[in-house]
């Protein structure tokens, strides 16, 4: 089963970082994960879980929208490439913001969040390699949130053409669950 | 010793064990300031963050031109510019001492060097500062929730000015 999940860890963007004893370690503390059409791998608001590899099939990510039931953020094809989801639980002690759903059949690689935290635990440099990686991303994410927020209010100010339909799909590209 | 402050008080530091704590405190420049002088100009270069071991601090942002947004005000013990160790080496507000502060630089390529060596004590500290990221992340995700909520509803009837004190007034740079 560990060669399964290994495979499945090779070649995904997210792990290129690790050395390949390192992405040993996580393969012996991840399990395969699979999904049925309406599924749902992360729950919004739920519990932080764990990150999942996503190896074959789709999945859509919605968000509730006060109001409005819920909104899509984004569809996600494994065939695409192998992408992740779920990095930011890794790391937070809050509920997930979006809800990550099977569109039909889903392989995935879990990484349970108790693996992660027991592998930073025991000081092992795989688990703080992803780390920085997940602080990475997010840093960059919350910058260019900042910036796009101050330049529509910029933007507002001038009473230039503001197009707020715009401003809002630029606020939720890349949304990191 | 005089000159080298411990860490042990700092938030940040605070999983790291003796040893690790040492390790950083040699990397401890120290750096004080007058009420009214800048630690960061908005924009400016990030190349070290500080670890603020007493006084206090206020962070703004130039949000809209000639006015200066206040983010927030910091009291020791404390630590700014962390963000600059995951992102480009710029600051994204301005940080400027309220009171007499005293402060220790430290040198963000030699961070990052102790993490490239995989030096633990540098892989805690950005584990930590990964942690607090991935609160305000959730807490962003939030906000943006409302924002997208309130253009949803009626998008063609937002009051440009309502809609924006709210985005000045609710988002937490």
């Amino acid at each position: 089963m560990v060669v399964i999940v290994e495979e499945g860890l090779k070649g995904v963007r997210f792990f290129e970082f690790l050395t390949e004893e390192e992405r040993e370690e996580f393969a012996e503390g991840s399990e395969p994960a699979s999904f049925g059409p309406g599924e749902t791998l992360i729950e919004e608001g739920r519990d932080p879980g764990s990150l999942f590899v996503l190896t074959s099939g789709r999945v859509e990510v919605r968000k509730r929208v006060p109001g409005h039931g819920d909104r899509l953020l984004a569809r996600i094809d494994a065939a695409e490439g192998r992408t992740v989801v779920g990095e930011r639980g890794l790391l937070g002690e809050s509920g997930a913001s979006a809800t990550v759903m099977a569109s039909g059949p889903v392989e995935a690689i879990k990484i349970p969040r108790e693996t992660f935290r027991r592998m930073v635990a025991e000081g092992r440099p795989a688990a703080f390699k992803l780390s920085y990686r997940i602080a990475r991303t997010l840093a960059r994410r919350l910058t260019r949130l900042d910036e796009e927020v101050a330049e529509a209010i910029r933007e507002l100010e001038r009473r230039g053409e503001t197009d707020l339909e715009a401003f809002r799909d630029r606020l939720i590209t890349d949304w990191a669950i | 010793m005089e000159g080298t402050p411990s860490l042990r008080d700092v938030p940040l530091f605070r999983h790291l064990n003796d040893e690790e704590r040492e390790e950083l405190e040699e990397l401890l420049e120290p750096a004080d300031f007058e009420a009214g002088e800048t630690l960061f100009e908005e924009g400016g270069l990030e190349v070290r963050l500080y670890v603020i071991t007493s006084g206090t601090v206020e962070v703004h942002k130039g949000v809209l031109p000639g006015r200066r947004q206040h983010l927030a005000t910091m009291k020791a013990p404390t630590v700014v510019g962390e963000m600059g160790l995951l992102t480009e080496p710029r600051a994204a507000a301005s940080v400027e001492a309220k009171t007499s502060v005293e402060a220790y630089g430290i040198d963000r390529d030699r961070f990052l060097e102790m993490l490239d060596a995989d030096s633990p004590a540098a892989c805690k500290v950005v584990y930590e500062i990964g942690r607090a990221l991935a609160d305000r992340m959730a807490r962003t995700d939030e906000s943006i929730a409302g924002i997208i909520a309130q253009l949803e509803n009626a998008p063609e009837a937002t009051n440009f000015d309502v809609f924006q004190d709210r985005l000045i007034r609710e988002w937490s740079f």
